[in-house]
């Protein structure tokens, strides 16, 4: 696999405002890699970067092997649904997307060929001479989607892409990332959704102004996961055989939970009670949500910038 | 960078196209042309009612102390009141443009279309090319439409008087071939300005629309008897005009620049 996006220590400032700093990531061709941050976090900025509407103050970066300032290429092969979906109200469907196919130079017959199948696949054939205006909130969204493939750019960039959308269409958006993923399609995905997130994208990136934490998200969830030991005995007498990990535990007890740094810690920790002649009679990796870890990394980055 | 006309074609397609559909700035862009087409018509018109008006002869003597005793002063004030008019009437290439500029670039940021926008290959030069290709057509076909016809009112209320075409003339023909698109040019440069630096719509028409008031000024000065009009003088005028148009256009394409316009509006 090769990497389609490239990050390098990529920094953003505003003024004296720091948005964005030190930012590493690396995005492999037909990845969905999540994005996630508080609000303010610097994701749409880096998507902003990465797009090629803002210059970054430092660092480097490559999107579908296009450094930064190769605008005009780089605008070329990325597509961006923004957290508005920006459409001409005045306008119809089709001369919204009519007029991104213009800008992007393409032949309009096998373009609005291609713009039917989406607009087919996401329910709007046939309201594509509607006024946008007259267009409820989801179809607002699956058009600016619609509008972001036209072109059939290699790397995708998705703000919050089902942000006020009723379930079933949050579904059918999912499914259609799922899908362009699997035709190859790199994708960034933004988004506060972590169910979302967690049934998408393989790896993500947690971002506080920094990177916070970045990798498969099946490691993240291991980040401070335990091991509840269930000891012959009280509990106290096998964790005094824990002290040389130097992990942290509870115990109620026979009930020993050992709380772990990473998920390779288990079988450290099972061997140091057997050599220490505990009696385990059962042992149960407790991994945490998405959520828990998302929230325990944004709270100690934000008593850290208090601090 | 290159420069591709397909794409500033479709920047100035998609901007016709929402402003035909905004039916209150189409009509908002007709009344100050009815206004003034009309105007002037009705006070020739009045004028060749009553041509005996004894105060005709020293409104001509205001204006030209040596007046010769045997000429028609109505006929001379009719063809000041023309020249001078010209004057006014290049408020309409001039204001037309900046309602449509104003509406097409901070329209963007307002409807939040700005983004996706720029995040297509469209490069700053296009997107100044189209946006003012998308106004200033307009302009100066209204203007042009306008022109033709207040020469045929005005031929028609004056013809008792003449017994022939006042309209056009030389300095009308001058004017509205080359001045007006100059004119046209300076709205939409003045409201791309102002527009790539304010959020809303309505406030980049108000701030561009005092670029009026020299212009109302220098008729003010023709009216007093200060500045004399005729082909010379709207030439003079049409020279500074382009000027400030190239200055304005390179301007425009340093401010449309994206980092600046996502950083500060986005």
């Amino acid at each position: 696999m090769t990497a389609r996006i490239e990050v390098h220590g990529l920094g953003k400032q505003f003024g004296g405002r720091t948005a964005v700093e030190g930012l590493s990531f690396a995005v492999q061709s037909g990845e969905v890699y999540g994005l996630l941050g508080p609000n303010g976090a610097g994701k749409t900025t880096t998507v902003r970067i990465l797009a090629g509407l803002l210059r970054p103050s430092t660092g480097t970066a490559r999107v579908c092997d296009h450094g930064l300032d190769d605008g005009e290429a780089l605008r070329r092969s990325i597509g961006l649904l923004t957290e508005q979906p920006g459409l001409y109200d005045r306008l119809t469907g089709r001369e919204n997307l009519r007029f991104f196919i213009r800008l992007n130079e393409l032949d309009e017959g096998p373009a609005w060929q291609r713009a039917e199948g989406y607009l087919r696949r996401f329910g709007l054939l046939g309201r594509e001479d509607e006024p946008c205006g007259s267009y409820s909130k989801g179809m607002r969204q699956k058009l600016a989607i619609v509008r972001a493939l036209v072109h059939e750019p290699e790397v995708l960039f998705l703000d919050e892409p089902t942000s006020g959308l009723d379930p079933e269409a949050a579904r059918t958006v999912r499914d259609a990332v799922a899908e362009l993923a699997a035709d190859g399609r790199t994708i960034i995905l933004c988004s506060h959704n972590l169910a979302e997130v967690e049934r998408l994208c393989g790896r993500v990136a947690v971002v506080r102004t920094r990177l916070l934490a970045e990798g498969p998200i099946s490691v993240l969830r291991h980040r401070g996961s335990a091991l509840e030991i269930r000891v012959e005995g009280q509990g106290e007498a096998a964790a005094a055989a824990l002290q040389p990990l130097g992990l942290g535990w509870t115990v109620q007890g026979p009930l020993l939970r050992v709380t772990l740094q990473d998920e390779h810690q288990g079988p450290d920790v099972l061997s140091a009670l057997v050599h220490a002649g505990v009696r385990v009679r059962s042992a149960t990796p407790t991994s945490r949500s998405l959520e828990d870890v998302y929230l325990e990394l944004v709270r100690e980055a934000g008593a850290e910038e208090e601090a | 960078m290159s420069f591709h006309w397909r794409r500033a074609q479709a920047v100035a397609w998609k901007d016709g196209l929402d402003l035909s559909k905004n039916p209150g700035l189409v009509w908002s862009m007709f009344a100050l042309p009815a206004v003034l087409v009309v105007v002037p018509t009705f006070l020739v018109w009045a004028w060749v009612r009553s041509p005996d008006d004894t105060t005709f002869r020293a409104m001509a003597l205001y204006y030209e102390p040596n007046f010769p005793s045997g000429a028609s002063p109505l006929r001379f004030l009719v063809d000041k009141v023309l020249t001078d008019w010209f004057g006014l009437f290049l408020l309409m290439p001039l204001f037309t443009p900046i309602l449509i500029a104003s509406q097409s670039v901070a329209g963007e940021k307002e409807r939040r279309t700005l983004e996706p926008l720029l995040a297509s290959p469209v490069t700053s030069a296009e997107l100044v090319a189209g946006k003012s290709l998308a106004a200033v057509l307009p302009a100066v076909f209204i203007s042009w439409v306008a022109f033709v016809a207040f020469c045929i009112a005005v031929d028609a209320v004056a013809w008792p008087l003449v017994h022939g075409p006042v309209l056009p003339n030389g300095v009308w023909l001058f004017g509205v071939g080359v001045v007006a698109p100059l004119y046209a040019f300076l709205g939409n440069g003045i409201a791309v300005l102002v527009s790539a630096r304010v959020g809303e719509a309505r406030l980049a028409q108000q701030l561009s629309a005092l670029v009026v008031l020299p212009l109302m000024g220098l008729v003010a000065g023709q009216l007093a008897g200060w500045l004399r009009s005729g082909t010379a003088y709207y030439a003079l005028q049409g020279a500074v005009v382009l000027l400030l148009d190239v200055g304005l256009v390179a301007a425009s394409i340093r401010l449309l620049d994206r980092e600046r316009l996502i950083s500060r509006w986005s």
